[in-house]
């Protein structure tokens, strides 16, 4: 344990040294989860506890929301985001009892404000001249397990429900605001943040709107810590995914699934995806409401309540040279990456980019900067140039652009995790929750990830893909981009060591530039933990930028290559392989 | 694109596939395409007087869910109706509720499996004050004597909580 754990701080050490050494790259990017320079006022509406009722849902659901907004309004109109909270206990007694029921009629019983639980996010957003609704959907949690989807579909249709009550407030104004907000909502530039299973509605809600005629702009979806059940998609909005590392409650992690699943499925998407693996951090922290500190029963940290054994693991447990956040460090990796999103994606603020891509660090908002950010860049020729995706057989021979593929030295060479005929998981032996990217989902049959599971035992495994001269020029990209992920599973990786390979650019005139990884990025770390769910193997993307390739001809380009000469031996997961940009 | 049974057992593709079929009014509909069915929504199942043919509880709680005991009843529906059971079309005129008790449970994003054995009852709906978590089958052959009853959070098959007790069926003329 007390090795894993020097090694862990190493590998946080060399992050912070690389993240300056990017850092200094981009120059200073501010932070955007700073609090910005507009008075805030916060209201609430609140129709009633059974104003609506979801289609072909089995009880009612509160009408109930806060709004965070500038103070002085003569701004406007502002860009809209909306809060969803997941699912938790709806009422509560004095006493400590928690209860699952609305509306609350137990005696004395009140509802449990869920929604009032990411004010602290919503502050900095408003100030920085956003409306931030934030919704409760308490109602929903008391009976969506009624229902087969488990009350994705109840939420999407409760946020649409909420945007129309904005918009009537946005047009002819209305209770219990008379027309202050009249012309104040910008309803064509929306972002939507769920967390828990109010992640998979608001993924839900991006659909439903397009169903209905998209009648409001869904720039941006931030699923948070969120389940995927149905597997839903989205395409055509900007996607952010924020995965905590030891969460308790939804602990295979389940929600990489909505990355994985929309990079190649809609030909020209030309929306950015993204997602952060917070080391650290667990389910609850990211809700006031649901944390220790909160006064209201039902809360918890969700890994020590949740996890049996939980509280032992020297990664997300109480053991001496633990990596587990405090709430407030955890919140701040929720407020920078959250305002970040917004910002760029809703706001236009596009100086957020390189801490969205991974170029910069994160902010000093995030307070840690143990986490991993991976992105893929939007389906256009000018943004991202696929090398090799790695989705089938085909592609362990002949990469996206048509170049020949071949590997030395390397066992096994094979794909996992995807379509039949792969393996259905990377990791037979192993837990699904700790594989997230090939665990089940509860309401679909969708298989996982394709990943190249591969190996070296010597010095001289090599990989390469080949690229054709008309694809040669690469000088228009900022980076050749991969995920990666060390193979706990494989006992050529050494407990607790990071791993290591070089990447190779060769020209057609056969000059070379090599890169070792450990360089540019932490993502060869070995994953930590050893108690249910961790360790688990999360692709983490490595962003290699062009201009560090010294000594090669980007404009000739004639393969990449990954040579295993770092370390002895050892196993790791790859895939979406591609030279690639930050979106415009 | 869909995930293949091969890895799995077939028994428990078939016993999620029943608990799919048990989940709601939405999920018989999607099978069957009988309107019929969407009468029969999981509300009304989880309220249905039930005959009691095993129960069992304890002072004694298990495990860090504090299990206390369970009930398992067989239910009579209001009339026939179609569904997949292991695979094959059938009508069916009966359910199975099996209930936990203990908690108070914690609500959580995932939900709660009730399993007998290996096999994976249905997805459970907790009660208003957390003292029980319910599923639902419309497969009896998961119910067998002597099964050891468990509870998860989703298919976390290594975190189950097991309850001491193992079905034990009431005999003819014991009191319920």
């Amino acid at each position: 344990m007390k090795r894993t754990s020097k090694t862990y701080s190493f590998i946080v050490a060399i992050t912070l040294f690389v993240s300056v050494a990017v850092q200094t790259a981009f120059g200073q990017v501010p932070d955007p989860g700073a609090p910005g320079p507009l008075a805030v006022t916060r209201e609430e509406y609140d129709f009633g506890d059974t104003a609506f009722t979801p289609g072909d849902f089995p009880g009612p659901v509160e009408l109930r929301a806060s709004i965070h907004h500038p103070t002085d309004l003569s701004g406007g109109p502002f860009p809209v985001i909306v809060f969803l909270h997941g699912r938790h206990a709806t009422c509560f007694k004095g006493g400590g009892s928690a209860l699952l029921q609305w509306p609350c009629t137990a005696n004395n019983s009140q509802p449990i404000p869920s929604y009032q639980g990411y004010d602290y996010v919503a502050e900095v957003l408003a100030s920085h001249g956003y409306v931030v609704v934030s919704i409760s959907a308490n109602g929903i949690n008391a009976v969506d397990n009624l229902v087969f989807d488990l009350g994705a579909e109840a939420r999407a249709e409760l946020i649409q429900k909420h945007l129309d009550t904005l918009k009537t407030f946005n047009t002819t104004g209305g209770a219990p605001f008379g027309t202050k907000f009249v012309g104040k909502f910008d309803l064509t530039r929306v972002g939507t943040m769920g967390h828990s299973r109010g992640g998979e509605g608001v993924v839900r809600h991006q659909g439903l709107n397009i169903q209905l005629g998209s009648p409001y702009g869904i720039k941006a979806v931030f699923p948070l810590a969120p389940v995927d059940f149905n597997r839903f998609v989205v395409n055509n909005a900007a996607l952010n995914v924020l995965l905590p590392y030891c969460d308790g409650d939804v602990s295979d992690l389940q929600g990489v699934h909505f990355y994985d699943d929309a990079r190649y499925n809609v030909p020209g998407d030309q929306s950015p995806k993204h997602y952060e693996l917070v080391m650290g951090a667990n389910h609850n922290f990211y809700n006031t409401v649901w944390s220790p500190s909160s006064p209201f029963p039902g809360s918890a940290n969700d890994w020590l309540a949740f996890v049996p054994g939980g509280k032992t693991d020297p990664q997300c447990g109480k053991g001496k040279g633990n990596q587990r956040l405090t709430e407030a460090q955890q919140r701040g990796t929720g407020l920078a990456y959250m305002t970040a999103f917004f910002r760029a994606y809703v706001g236009g603020e596009t100086q957020f980019l390189p801490i969205l891509t991974g170029d910069a660090p994160p902010p000093a908002s995030a307070q840690t900067n143990n986490l991993f950010v991976s992105y893929h860049a939007p389906d256009n020729p000018a943004l991202r140039l696929d090398v090799n995706r790695l989705l089938n057989n085909t592609n362990l021979t002949v990469n996206k652009v048509g170049g020949a593929v071949t590997q030395t030295a390397l066992t096994p060479y094979e794909l996992c995790g995807g379509d039949d005929p792969q393996a259905l998981r990377c990791l037979p032996d192993q837990p699904d929750a700790r594989q997230p990217h090939t665990t089940p989902s509860i309401r679909s049959s969708l298989r996982g990830l394709s990943q190249l599971n591969t190996g070296w035992n010597n010095l001289t495994g090599n990989y390469k893909n080949e690229i054709p001269s008309t694809l040669a020029n690469v000088s228009g990209f900022q980076a050749l981009q991969f995920r990666v992920a060390v193979n706990f599973a494989d006992a050529r990786n050494l407990a607790g060591l990071a791993q290591n390979f070089c990447v190779v650019l060769t020209d057609n005139s056969g000059s070379t530039a090599s890169i070792r990884v450990s360089d540019v990025s932490s993502a060869l770390f070995f994953p930590p933990g050893s108690v249910g769910p961790v360790p688990k193997v999360v692709l983490n993307t490595v962003r290699i930028p062009l201009s560090a390739f010294g000594g090669v001809n980007l404009h000739n380009i004639r393969s990449v290559d990954f040579t295993f000469n770092e370390q002895a031996q050892g196993g790791v997961l790859v895939t979406d392989i591609s030279f690639a940009s930050a979106p415009l | 694109m869909k995930r293949s049974l091969a890895n799995r057992s077939v028994a428990i593709a078939m016993v999620l596939l029943s608990a799919l079929l048990a989940s709601n009014s939405a999920a018989l509909a999607q099978r069957n395409n009988n309107a019929a069915n969407k009468e029969l929504p999981m509300g009304e199942l989880m309220k249905l007087p039930g005959k009691l043919l095993s129960e069992a509880k304890t002072a004694k709680q298990s495990g860090e869910l504090k299990l206390t005991g369970y009930r398992v009843e067989e239910l009579q529906l209001p009339r026939n109706i179609n569904a997949e059971v292991r695979g094959q079309q059938v009508v069916i005129n009966r359910a199975w509720r099996v209930t936990i008790t203990g908690g108070p449970f914690p609500v959580r994003a995932m939900p709660a499996a009730i399993w007998i054995d290996d096999q994976i009852v249905g997805y459970g709906i907790e009660n208003e004050t957390l003292s029980q978590i319910t599923a639902i089958t419309l497969d009896n052959s998961l119910l067998r004597e002597g099964g050891v009853i468990a509870l998860s959070y989703g298919e976390n098959k290594d975190a189950r909580v097991q309850l001491p007790q193992r079905i034990q069926w009431k005999r003819e003329g014991e009191n319920q």
